[in-house]
């Protein structure tokens, strides 16, 4: 669907992208992750085709875009606005409009969007009428009005509340349903873990890190087991032998705890249980892989954050 | 194209909606229209009734002179002659706004003296020196000849001498049609600089608002800022059309029923107007003739509207463009919208140095400087009014070449400010420096 490929760009003599490639596939949500000032928002800009590159290229669907093929994608910034003075109406009419899209089509869109986002109310209303969080719904119905086949999203969580934050999740997993793709550019991992099939991490302008989401947390687990069960923790550590050493305990309750765990030597997860059972009421246990917020600082933190991203 | 079009007309809309655009449409005209009215009713005219005492030792005038009530002149007479320290400062003078010394040598040398306090209107000085002239011919006449005053006014023979310049012989007084070009020439330039700080702002704006990086995906910074310069143009092209509208009918109506004298004077000749001989009617219309003339003429008569505007609008155009590409740069390169009053003042010294230049061209049409102005994009829309208004705009090839030289900037003004634009619209909250604009403009 589209392809980064050896993408490098120079702001004077800074550089921002440094010879980075990638694919993302059709009917995927893409991850675009990446500390503060790696080049995120300017490789967003090289793919919507603000910014030229100074090298390498961008394809869509194996050819090299075009201006053309800007109304096939879909782009809410992450610093975005609107105009203040204009209506909720007049504004996705003007921005429908830019997309491509005629002035019936435009319309048939509005009422379809306005109804599934229960704004109906807000046809007549200016921007500068609008909360954030409501202005930041009626940014995201401007970006997906035309049905793009590729839309690229930045921060698109901030500013709202989690109810509206599931909402815009749901609406994402739709679209990827229907066969969309999508590049999600943010900082919450929980989100990037929920909805993002593949990432890609960016680091001082060079790609770091790809992959499935599993495939990177398998990557890096480090043999770490939970356990949570009722019962005694003496019984609980005097069940475990030599094979196993415990890292840390979360106490829940008088008498339920989870414990994390490494293996020593050969011992594997089915030997924990065994030794187990019958000592303490096990209620779950389970690997423990790293959460995409680990894996990112893991990557990101022997690299000092630049700031000023161009 | 039609992404510059949409972008077009959503800033048409805007600018159409917004009060100050309507205020300043419907305002703006009546103002104008209010101080025309101003001129035409009070101008020149001083409204100061004027007590004139005259001194006549010799009784010439057997205290006597004929004058309408409302002529705004009370003569009253002195029989012993009258110093003028005494008229200056004694104190039963002092309601006298003027004194008029008459004797007996008036009959050969006609020769008065008037000696006022505070400078007279050309009104006043008219209507006294009307008043004198016609008590000193009845005088005349019964003095010296057996005619009738009608009798003798038929036969006096005036001689007025005419002067006209050899290179405008028609006297069309280059001065104020001059005027007239630099009223023109100054509405360009207040329109243009209005329009262009407004296109300025809705960049800044754009760009503090982040707008600019939704509308830079869909279109070129190119045509976003053709768009946006169309766009305010036509708002500044509409506001035009309705001040041409309000203006035009609101002389009309001026013509048809507040002025109706007024501008029946302006139609006579002066010269004629001196030959006749007539009552209060002819008095009237002189003073009217003298007060009014050379403005209402200008206005009525003088100024061709038609080539006027159609002059006014090309160059309108082209400057708009040429101005309006320059203002879209400079608000693209700002960091901030607060950038911007850093900016107002180099591009207020640019109007004034534009608006001077008409002034300069005004009063030394034909010098070195003046043709230079009159071709340099910066100045020509203002100067090329001045001159054409002047008459040298018959030397049409001229004002031509200027506009072409003009159009031509406009495009390598719009290639200039398009790189500018290009590569300062999406530079955020940073601090202009003449480096970067260079490097801007080096990039493609």
């Amino acid at each position: 669907m589209l392809e980064v490929r050896n993408v490098s760009k120079s702001f004077y003599r800074k550089e921002a992208l440094k010879d980075v490639s990638f694919k993302v596939s059709k009917g995927e949500i893409f991850g675009l992750l990446g500390p503060n000032g790696a080049g995120k928002t300017t490789l967003i800009r090289v793919i919507n085709r603000i910014v030229e590159p100074d090298s390498g290229s961008v394809r869509l669907d194996g050819d090299i875009m075009t201006d053309n093929d800007l109304i096939k994608i879909g782009y809410l910034p992450e610093e975005r606005g609107l105009y203040g003075n204009m209506t909720v109406q007049a504004q996705a009419m003007f921005l429908g409009r830019l997309r491509g899209l005629s002035k019936k089509d435009v319309n048939a869109k509005i009422d379809y969007w306005f109804d599934k986002f229960g704004i109906n109310d807000w046809r007549k209303k200016r921007i500068e009428e609008l909360s954030k969080g409501m202005a930041q719904k009626v940014q995201f119905i401007c970006a997906v009005l035309h049905e793009p086949k590729l839309l690229i999203l930045d921060e698109p969580f901030s500013g709202f509340d989690p109810i509206n934050v599931e909402l815009i999740k749901q609406e994402l997993i739709e679209m990827r349903a229907a066969g969309r793709t999508i590049i999600l550019s943010t900082h919450n991992m929980k989100s990037v873990e929920e909805i993002c099939d593949r990432v890609v991490l960016i680091n001082e302008a060079k790609k770091v890190a790809e992959g499935k989401i599993s495939d990177l947390q398998a990557e890096r687990k480090g043999g770490l087991y939970a356990v949570r069960f009722r019962g005694s923790m003496i019984a609980f550590v005097n069940a475990l032998w030599t094979g196993f050493e415990v890292v840390d305990k979360d106490i829940l309750g008088d008498d339920k705890f989870v414990v994390r765990l490494k293996m020593r030597g050969t011992s594997s997860f089915e030997d924990l249980l065994k030794v187990l059972i019958g000592q303490v009421q096990i209620e779950a246990a389970w690997e423990v892989l790293p959460s995409m917020q680990d894996i990112f600082i893991d990557i990101v933190q022997p690299v000092e954050e630049v700031s000023d991203e161009k | 194209m039609r992404n510059s079009l949409l972008i077009a007309v959503r800033e048409w809309k805007e600018r159409m909606g917004s009060r100050s655009f309507i205020l300043f449409s419907f305002l703006g005209p009546l103002v104008v229209l209010g101080l025309i009215y101003l001129l035409f009713a009070f101008g020149g005219q001083n409204k100061k009734h004027w007590n004139v005492l005259i001194s006549d030792p010799a009784n010439i005038f057997d205290n006597k002179i004929l004058v309408q009530a409302d002529e705004g002149i009370t003569y009253s007479f002195a029989d012993g002659y009258i110093e003028i320290d005494e008229f200056r400062d004694g104190k039963k003078y002092q309601s006298y706004d003027a004194l008029f010394e008459l004797n007996e040598k008036v009959y050969t040398n006609k020769i008065g003296h008037i000696f006022f306090r505070e400078a007279p209107s050309v009104r006043i000085q008219t209507m006294a020196k009307f008043h004198v002239e016609r008590r000193l011919e009845e005088i005349m006449v019964d003095e010296f000849t057996d005619f009738t005053i009608e009798k003798y006014r038929m036969i006096k023979q005036p001689l007025t001498l005419s002067f006209h310049d050899v290179f405008d012989p028609e006297n069309e007084s280059k001065d104020l049609l001059g005027w007239a070009g630099y009223f023109y020439g100054a509405i360009i330039f207040v329109f243009v600089f209005l329009f262009g700080m407004t296109v300025l702002r809705s960049v800044s704006r754009e760009k503090s608002n982040r707008i600019v990086e939704v509308l830079l995906a869909s279109v070129s910074p190119n045509q976003l800022m053709l768009g946006k310069i169309i766009g305010v143009g036509l708002s500044a092209l509409v506001q035009f059309v309705v001040w041409s509208l309000i203006i035009g009918a609101g002389l009309y109506f001026m013509r048809e029923n507040l002025f109706i004298d007024l501008l029946d004077a302006s139609k006579m000749d002066i010269i004629e107007m001196a030959s006749q001989s007539g009552g209060q009617t002819y008095q009237d219309q002189m003073y009217a003739a003298y007060e009014y003339n050379e403005f209402v003429k200008l206005v009525y008569n003088k100024v061709d509207f038609g080539f006027m505007l159609g002059t006014f609008l090309m160059f309108f155009i082209a400057g708009y463009f040429f101005y309006g590409a320059l203002f879209a740069a400079v608000g693209a390169t700002m960091g901030s919208e607060s950038d911007g009053q850093q900016f107002v003042l180099p591009l207020v010294i640019l109007l004034c140095l534009a608006l001077y230049s008409g002034y300069y061209v005004l009063h030394y049409p034909e010098t070195t400087l003046a043709s230079v102005l009159h071709y340099l994009p910066f100045t020509s829309p203002v100067v090329v009014m001045v001159r054409a208004a002047q008459g040298y705009g018959d030397h049409t090839y001229e004002m031509y070449m200027s506009l072409m030289i003009l159009i031509i900037s406009a495009f390598a003004m719009l290639s200039i400010a398009s790189r500018l634009y290009k590569n300062g619209i999406l530079q955020f909250g940073h601090r202009v420096r003449i480096k970067h604009i260079f490097k801007w403009l080096k990039k493609t």
